[in-house]
């Protein structure tokens, strides 16, 4: 058995720790790229959400290294992704593939069903090994997630363009080839260290954005056009709070403090929207009502064309920028999305948010004189 | 107290219930008009653009109503069923309206929830009283009435009654005496029922001499049979309610003809289309067409578009089963879905 599973950023780091520890062996899906995209496009309908279009890609390109099991993690709804699965299989069955797909649906789905999935793929290992290869996952996980959040931080105030990408880029081509989850956890280490050392200029006070919306999209740099790389390369910082660690910190490891405090950060929005309604298009409102009394400079909602949850959040978001006086902006991203109108977009924004602050620093500039 | 009931999405599932209960507690109800252009324009230029077209066609009739009524009734159906959902824009549905339409008249919303199981059915009803600020001893004898209106309304549809002609007599369907065969037509009632936006497809059927019968009218019980063998629980109710029609006309029985009419940016839509497809692809290959509607679909392209699959449909019956369009022998194909 040879495992894939689609891509979404660097979810494949924590996977490949957790298959490792398991000694199952795995293709890593090659990275997005236009060819995967085609794919997806040849087979699915046209008006499935772009993270389907491109995952069968990621499948597709596995499938011809050698994978024959998909495993993906599932959920029942609202959303469509809970039953991306499906149709899936019925196009691969249709194109030829005869691989077996293993949906991975919340327990609460039925556990029986759970375990005898998760057996499927674990085989006959011991549960505590099963258990010690889990938890390391997670490790792996939240260092990832912290490595990002650095890059993400060194991005906007680097003095030398480009030194931290080229550093993660060089971490990304590494990490591929390293086994088993301390040596990822060494490589993360390593990699950690040399972003440190990167010369930054301190005194910047780089413009702050928060990016909220569809966690795909929002994960994935391939699918939103790099959004991180492209406003760190205009010297602003970037806040995320989606991320795959939040993912698994909220639903699948227990973490307690951490879903309390989200919950405390959903509960806070109710003004606005009051429960779950699919996708994470409440996240993205309450993040949004978040980031503002953060003080952000300005937000950027993201999510794919025909996203039904984040549509919803959509028509809310105007009313936040104007009670909040925060400037949001909506990008819409489809496979035709051009990279020369996204530019511009985002230049545009980011010009904007400079104005802002400078007519905000004057009025208080103002008001200091009067007294 | 006049409450506006917009004659968009869940108006052509429910409003039996909702009439039945506003009456009897005694409020006159205002249902905005047909479908015009000019709602769907206001709709249009309100809604995010995004959207799916019902969606923007509510936020139509809402501005349609805003001046005429003091309150306007707006459901957020969650769930119709235990384990299921009904599309996330539903369930956003109220927070839609209040961000996009500016000067609203009080919201009067329906919460509708029976996620956790069908005891919560009366929670809705007891939360519109309050609401409303009726007595609960009221509630209740209005409850039980509106459900078992709705009963009859549901029984109706499933004997193969359109939804519109209950609700509309004048808009009685009877069955052709002299029909060439019938078209399934799989879509949300309130596409195909809206004639407007559905561009009249059913009446333009009839007139060409086909039955139409719509997913609504393939009872629930076997429509709920055929999706059991789905390799996974379908959780979206309207969902199951196409495919479950869709699996039932695929085995040929039925209907001599598939159209489904999906509106654009639907993502359940595009999901069972798919699926639908490619089972028929597999299967018996009856004629199928996809007819895909959005604020700029054109009168003109869909009626020849329309006509063009008729034709292929009368030349398909005449000259029997022997010969396929696809240019596949029908014969040899697998005979099972899956
Ligand atoms: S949240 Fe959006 S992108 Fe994700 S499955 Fe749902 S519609 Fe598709
Ligand atoms: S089911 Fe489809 S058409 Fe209906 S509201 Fe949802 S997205 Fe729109």
């Amino acid at each position: 058995m040879v495992i894939t599973f689609p891509h979404m950023g660097t979810m494949y780091i924590p996977v490949k720790a957790l298959f490792d520890e398991l000694g199952i062996n795995i293709v890593i899906p090659p990275r997005i790229s236009k060819r995967t995209l085609e794919v997806g496009l040849k087979c699915c309908p046209e008006m499935a959400c772009l993270p389907l279009k491109v995952t069968i890609g990621n499948y597709v390109e596995s499938i011809k290294r050698g994978a024959d099991t998909i495993v993906l993690s599932g959920s029942c709804g609202p959303c469509r992704f809970g039953y991306y699965g499906v149709v899936q299989k019925e196009i691969l069955r249709d194109l030829g593939y005869d691989v077996e797909i293993v949906i991975l649906d919340p327990p609460r789905e039925g556990i029986k069903e759970f375990w005898e999935r998760v057996k499927k793929i674990t085989g006959n290992s011991p549960l505590y090994k099963g258990l010690r290869a889990i938890n390391k996952a997670f490790k792996v996980c939240e260092e990832t997630e912290r490595l990002l959040k650095l890059v993400l931080q060194k991005r906007c105030r680097e003095v030398y363009k480009g030194d931290t990408d080229r550093t993660f880029n060089r971490f990304e081509d590494k990490i591929r080839s390293v086994k088993g989850a301390q040596g990822i956890l060494e490589c993360i280490q390593e990699t950690r260290k040399q972003l440190e050392n990167i010369k930054v200029d301190n005194n910047k006070k780089p413009i702050k954005v928060g990016l909220v919306g569809e966690i795909y999209t929002i994960i994935e740099p391939y699918v939103n056009l790099n959004i991180e790389k492209r406003l760190g390369d205009m010297g602003v910082e970037v806040h995320r709070e989606m991320s795959v660690d939040g993912w698994v910190k909220y639903h699948l490891a227990p973490d307690i403090k951490f879903r309390r405090k989200q919950k405390q950060i959903l509960e806070s929005s109710k003004d606005y929207l009051g429960l779950c309604i699919g996708g994470h298009a409440w996240e993205t409102v309450a993040h949004t009502l978040n980031y503002s009394r953060e003080g952000m400079d300005g937000i950027i909602q993201i999510l794919p064309f025909g996203c039904m949850p984040e549509i919803v959040a959509e028509s809310i978001l105007p009313t936040i920028a104007k009670e909040e006086c925060i400037p949001i902006m909506t990008l819409v991203v489809d496979e035709l999305t051009g990279e020369a109108g996204y530019q511009t977009r985002l230049e545009a924004f980011v010009d904007l948010l400079h104005l802002e602050r400078s007519r905000r620093e004057n009025e208080f500039g103002k008001v200091l004189s009067w007294n | 107290m006049n409450i506006g009931i917009p004659r968009a999405l869940l108006y052509f599932d429910y409003f039996p219930m909702w009439q039945t209960f506003l009456n009897y507690l005694g409020f006159s109800i205002i249902i905005s008009p047909p479908t015009t252009k000019d709602i769907l324009n206001i709709g249009v230029s309100l809604c995010v653009d995004d959207a799916c077209l019902p969606v923007k066609l509510f936020h139509g009739h809402v501005a349609y109503l805003k001046e005429k009524v003091d309150v306007i009734f707006v459901p957020r159906l969650v769930s119709v069923a235990p384990g299921e959902f009904i599309c996330p824009k539903f369930i956003g549905l109220p927070e839609m309206i209040k961000n996009s339409i500016e000067n609203l008249p009080p919201l009067l919303i329906f919460n509708y929830n029976l996620y956790k199981g069908i005891r919560d059915k009366k929670d809705a009803f007891d939360d519109l009283g309050r609401q409303l600020g009726v007595s609960s001893s009221h509630v209740d004898r209005a409850y039980k009435e509106a459900i078992s209106r709705q009963y009859i309304y549901e029984a109706m549809i499933e004997s193969g009654q359109n939804p519109l002609a209950i609700l509309h007599p004048k808009e009685k369907w009877d069955k052709l005496d002299y029909s060439k065969g019938v078209i399934g037509i799989i879509a949300h009632p309130y596409l195909v029922c809206d004639r407007y936006i559905s561009m009249d497809i059913a009446k333009k059927i009839r007139d060409k001499g086909y039955d139409v019968r719509i997913s609504a009218n393939v009872p629930q019980t076997i429509r709920e049979n055929n999706l059991e063998t789905m390799p996974k629980r379908l959780f979206w109710s309207y969902g199951r309610n196409l495919l479950g029609s869709g699996i039932e006309w695929l085995k040929g029985n039925e209907v001599d003809g598939i159209i489904f009419l999906s509106s654009f940016g639907c993502g359940i839509d595009s999901f069972i289309e798919e699926l639908i497809r490619r089972y028929n692809a597999r299967q018996l290959r009856l004629p199928y067409a996809v007819f895909t509607i959005d604020e700029h679909s054109g009168q003109a392209g869909f009626d020849t578009r329309l006509e063009a699959f008729l034709d292929m449909l009368e030349w398909r019956c005449k000259d029997g089963y022997n010969f396929s369009p696809y240019g596949y022998d029908v014969y040899s194909s697998k005979s099972s879905i899956r």
